[in-house]
C-alpha cells in the first residue's frame, strides 16, 4: 500500500490530533484567482492521525507554513490509489469544506482531471 | 494509596459464545504502577461493582468502543461520591475527546514509566486532565509481566475448566488493514518483546493455556520462528492470531502448542481454501473470522461466502459487520461519504449496522449477520464445535501429560454464578 510518489510534490510533516506526528503528501496548485491545497493519505507511511480525522487541523497547518494567510483556497483531500487488489484503496479526492463540521463532496473524474490541467 | 482498578461491562452479541476471559490490558497496565500503589481490580463483566469499597483514585480501563458509554457512566457515580477517575485504554485512546468530559484525567498511550507521575501527581493534588504520551512509545524492554495475581480465577471458570490466560509478545503492527485502528494506536512499527522478556512472563503463567494477543504474529519470519522455538519447551497450548504461511513456521508453531487461530477469510479463493487445509494438515485449528458489509460485497457474494466456509471445514467461525471504528481508514470513507447514520457507540459491537452499505439496505445487511451465523451453525452448533477443538487440545495435552482435570469444585459454577442445567425428565 505504498502511496506513489506521483501524487505530491512534497512530504508535509504536520501535528495530528494530540500532537501526534503525522505525515502526509502535500500538492498546492495556483490556480491563478486561488489555490488548490491537495492533501494526501499516506497510510503506511503516515505514522499518526489520517488526513481526514486531522481535518481543519491539517487545513491550518498547512495554510501557516506556506504562508496562504487568508488567501481563498479550496481544500481537496486524496486518498490516493496504491495498486492494492482491495477497492477500498482505489483513488478518491474530496473537496473539504470547514464549517461546525467539515463537509465532503466527492470529485467526478472530469473534475479531478481539470484540476490538473495547465492554465 | 490505593487504587481502584475497573473493567467496564458490554453486553455480549448475539450468536457469540458467552465465554468471558480474563482482560489484558488493565492487568498491563497495574503491572506498571509503582510498587507502594495497591491494585483493586473490578471486571464489571464477571462480578458487581463495589461502590463503598474503599479507595483514593479510580481507574476505568477500556478496550471496546461500546465500553466507553458504561465507563462514563461509572466515572459520573464515582465523582458524585467525591474520588477522582482517570481512564486509560485503547477505546479512551479512540474516543478521548468524549471521554475527557466524563474524567479527572485521560491516559493516552503506553504506560510503562509513565503511570507513576500520575499517581504522584494525584498525592500531589496536581493531576492534570491529560496524560497524553500519544505516538510516542516507551521502550519495549520496559514491558513487563502483566500482574495476573489481581485476577479472581473462580470468576474466568466454565463448569471448572479454566480459561486461556492472554499475553503478548510484540506491539505495533506493520500491516494497516481497513477496518482497523490498531496502526493509530500500536504505532505502525512491530516492536517485537526482547526474547528473555518473553520467556520470562511465560514461565510465570501458570495457566497452560493461552491466548496469544499479538495483532498478527505474521510480522517477521525470523522473529516468529525464534519465538515458536522459544515456546516449545513450555508445552502450552495457545490460541492466536494469524501465523506465517510458511511450512516451516507452521511445522514450529505446532510444536509450540498451536491449538487453533483466528484466520480472517476474506473470499472464496483456493488460497484461503489452501491456506486453511495447511494450518489443518499441522494439527492447528481455524476459527474464521468473516467481516460482513465491506463495500465489495453483495448480498449473493455474502451467501455464497457462507457456504465457501461450510465447504472448507472450518473448525469455527465468527461473523462481524463491517464496522466504521474512529482512527480507521472504513470510519474516514464512511465519513466522507456521509454514510454513517449512528455514532451511539454502544451499538459500535460489530454485531449491529451503523453505516449504510454500498450492496444494500442496512436492515438486508443486518438479516444477512444473523443469516451467517444460522447457517454457519446449523447443522452443528457452535458449543458443539468448540466442544471438538477443546476435545483436540485435551488429547494432545494427554499426550504429553500435560492435561489438567477440570476443577470439580467449580463445575456447578459458570464465571461465577451459579449453572442452571436443563434436566428432562420422562
Amino acid at each position: 500500500m505504498k502511496v506513489p510518489e506521483t501524487y505530491y510534490d512534497e512530504l508535509f510533516h504536520f501535528k495530528g490530533q494530540w500532537d501526534i506526528p503525522s505525515t502526509c503528501g502535500l500538492k498546492i496548485i495556483d490556480k491563478g484567482d486561488r489555490k488548490v491545497i491537495i492533501v494526501t493519505e499516506l497510510y503506511q507511511d503516515n505514522p499518526g492521525t489520517s488526513v481526514t480525522a486531522a481535518g481543519p487541523l491539517l487545513a491550518g497547518q498547512v495554510r501557516a507554513a506556506k504562508g496562504l494567510g487568508d488567501a481563498p483556497v479550496t481544500y481537496i483531500e486524496c486518498n490516493p490509489g496504491t495498486n492494492s487488489k482491495l477497492s477500498f484503496y482505489d483513488e478518491d479526492y474530496f473537496e473539504v469544506s470547514f464549517g461546525d463540521a467539515p463537509a465532503y463532496r466527492r470529485l467526478t473524474r472530469e473534475e479531478v482531471n481539470a484540476l490538473f490541467e495547465k492554465p | 494509596m490505593k487504587f481502584k482498578l475497573i473493567y467496564p461491562r458490554w453486553e455480549k452479541l448475539k450468536g457469540q459464545t458467552t465465554f468471558n476471559l480474563p482482560p489484558h490490558g488493565p492487568v498491563a497496565f497495574a503491572a506498571t504502577l509503582p510498587e507502594d500503589v495497591e491494585v483493586s481490580f473490578t471486571d464489571e463483566n464477571v462480578e458487581d461493582i463495589d461502590f463503598d469499597e474503599t479507595c483514593d483514585l479510580v481507574g476505568i480501563s477500556m478496550m471496546l468502543s461500546t465500553q466507553v458509554q458504561r465507563g462514563w457512566e461509572l466515572a459520573t457515580r464515582f465523582r458524585e461520591q467525591g474520588k477522582q477517575v482517570v481512564f486509560g485504554g485503547i477505546a479512551t485512546m479512540l474516543h478521548a475527546e468524549e471521554t475527557a468530559l466524563h474524567a479527572d484525567a485521560i491516559f493516552l498511550g503506553e504506560a510503562e514509566g509513565r503511570s507513576g507521575q500520575v499517581m504522584e501527581d494525584w498525592k500531589q493534588g496536581s493531576l492534570k486532565k491529560v496524560y497524553n504520551y500519544m505516538g510516542r512509545h516507551p521502550a519495549i524492554e520496559e514491558v513487563g509481566p502483566a500482574r495476573r495475581d489481581l485476577y479472581k480465577r473462580e470468576l474466568y471458570n466454565h463448569k471448572g475448566v479454566q480459561m486461556v490466560d492472554l499475553f503478548h509478545a510484540s506491539r505495533g503492527c506493520r500491516f494497516s488493514c481497513y477496518p482497523c485502528a490498531v496502526s493509530y494506536l500500536g504505532g505502525r512499527v512491530f516492536r517485537p518483546r526482547p526474547m528473555d522478556k518473553v520467556i520470562e512472563e511465560l514461565a510465570g503463567i501458570e495457566n497452560n493455556r493461552l491466548f496469544v494477543v499479538d495483532n498478527s504474529l505474521a510480522q517477521n519470519k525470523e522473529w516468529e520462528k525464534e519465538l515458536f522455538r522459544e515456546m516449545i519447551p513450555f508445552k502450552k497450548k495457545w490460541i492466536s492470531h494469524t501465523i506465517e504461511d510458511d511450512p516451516e513456521i507452521l511445522d514450529l508453531a505446532a510444536r509450540a502448542g498451536a491449538w487453533y487461530v483466528y484466520q480472517a477469510v476474506y473470499d472464496t479463493s483456493d488460497y484461503i481454501k489452501e491456506r486453511v487445509k495447511r494450518y489443518h494438515d499441522h494439527g492447528i485449528g481455524v476459527e474464521g473470522t468473516i467481516l460482513l458489509g465491506l463495500d465489495n460485497q453483495t448480498e449473493d457474494d455474502i451467501k455464497r461466502l457462507v457456504d465457501f466456509l461450510l465447504e472448507i471445514d472450518l473448525d469455527l467461525a465468527e461473523f462481524t459487520i463491517m464496522t466504521p471504528f474512529p482512527h480507521t481508514k472504513g470510519y474516514d470513507d464512511f465519513l466522507r461519504e456521509g454514510r454513517i447514520f449512528d455514532f451511539d457507540w454502544n451499538h459500535y459491537n460489530a454485531g449491529q449496522v451503523v453505516f449504510h452499505p454500498r450492496h444494500m439496505s442496512a436492515e438486508r445487511l443486518q438479516e444477512l449477520y444473523d443469516y451467517a451465523w444460522e447457517t454457519f451453525y446449523r447443522d452443528e452448533s457452535q458449543e458443539s464445535k468448540m466442544f471438538r477443538l477443546f476435545c483436540n487440545v485435551a488429547l494432545r495435552e494427554m499426550n504429553e501429560g500435560t492435561y489438567r482435570p477440570r476443577d470439580r469444585r467449580l463445575v456447578n459454577r459458570s464465571f461465577g454464578k451459579e449453572v442452571v442445567r436443563k434436566i428432562v425428565t420422562n
